[in-house]
């Protein structure tokens, strides 16, 4: 004879990932270092931001490029004398906290006051995975089309900062620029909204200055 | 997009505590998701229903459960579950319904949560 029960499992799939990221904030907080991650489609340019930032600050700044290959962004980004560490998340979509953890043992962390994360390029599933980080800013291109924002609302809504990049191109493709503001201030009416061309380098002071403004506030 | 990992991580929890209650076999379980998470209900299920073969949890029922999306609205300080504007969106737009700003913190909604199960066990005689 069998008997049938009714188990309570109660088990949250999301905590393993969450209560990594707190360790991973506890961890470079005892360290004083300022975390931001970059998120955003696949070309937006979130490589060429970081860059950007590696050259135009003065923060001891170390890297954790995240991709389905990361060596390639990886070797651009040492070529700017910045420790990185590549996280190859190999057929997954998304950076998570227990990567991040890994990435961070590879980092000198006792010689940086900041350490910027580039997720896979994916405006979807990072949204599930917190990773320990005090910003998310989230950069789309001009080029992805200019429905782009209102298409992944979830993204814009819970990130810091939108940077809506290759201006310049606009034209180009077609794309209404005002229409991508408008769609990301009303998605997330606080956020912080700018417009770039970082080839130019329109736009690099701004996100600068709040990256430093979120940094101060804490 | 990772439905894959989710379900293994969904079918390790059900297995281990189905073990450790002497199942020998499992016959429902309960699925709580989040509005929010960046998951389909129905390719999850496809993704279990090729992880369970050949595994105790075969022939289970997999049943869904929405978790509500509850939000603090930045406006008018609302405090409670939002409404989800997703009539072009799977993915919806949250809303406060007191005063219809976007402007709101996510509290709840984001997680995947295995309730419950119903095992068949060998009588404690």
């Amino acid at each position: 004879m069998h008997q049938v029960a009714d188990i309570e499992v109660a088990k949250n799939i999301m905590d393993a990932n969450k209560r990594l990221a707190d360790k991973n904030l506890k961890h470079l907080e005892e360290k004083d270092i300022f975390c931001v991650d970059f998120v955003g489609a696949i070309g937006s340019g979130k490589t060429t931001l970081i860059e950007e930032i590696i050259d135009n600050t003065d923060y001891n700044i170390g890297v954790l490029a995240g991709d389905v290959i990361s060596k390639f962004d990886a070797e651009r980004i040492e070529s700017h004398n910045v420790p990185v560490a590549g996280l190859n998340t190999g057929k997954e979509c998304h950076l998570d906290a227990h990567l991040v953890h890994h990435g961070l043992h590879d980092l000198p962390l006792d010689d940086l006051d900041m350490v910027i994360i580039e997720n896979v390029g994916n405006l979807i599933c990072p949204v599930d995975f917190e990773l320990g980080s005090h910003m998310r800013i989230v950069v789309v291109s001009v080029t992805e089309g200019d429905d782009t924002v209102e298409k992944h609302p979830i993204i814009f809504q819970t990130s810091d900062v939108i940077v809506i990049n290759k201006i310049d191109l606009a034209d180009a493709v077609g794309a209404d620029i005002d229409k991508m503001v408008a769609d990301a201030k009303k998605l997330n009416p606080n956020v912080h909204v700018i417009t770039s061309n970082l080839k130019d380098g329109k736009g690099l002071d701004e996100i600068i200055q709040v990256i430093q403004d979120k940094k101060d506030s804490l | 997009m990772h439905e894959l990992s989710m379900a293994q991580g969904i079918l390790n929890a059900v297995i281990d505590t189905a073990e450790s209650n002497n199942a020998t076999e499992v016959t429902e379980v309960t699925i709580e998701l989040g509005r929010l998470a960046m998951i389909n209900p129905e390719q999850l299920k496809f993704i279990l229903g090729v992880l369970v073969e050949n595994t105790i949890v075969q022939d289970a029922e997999i049943i869904f459960e929405e978790i509500p999306v509850e939000v603090e609205c930045s406006q008018c300080e609302f405090h409670g579950n939002a409404i989800l504007d997703d009539k072009d969106h799977y993915a919806p737009m949250v809303k406060c319904p007191e005063c219809d700003s976007l402007a709101v913190e996510i509290l709840n909604g984001r997680d995947i949560v295995v309730k419950n199960i119903v095992i068949e066990k060998p009588d404690d005689n």
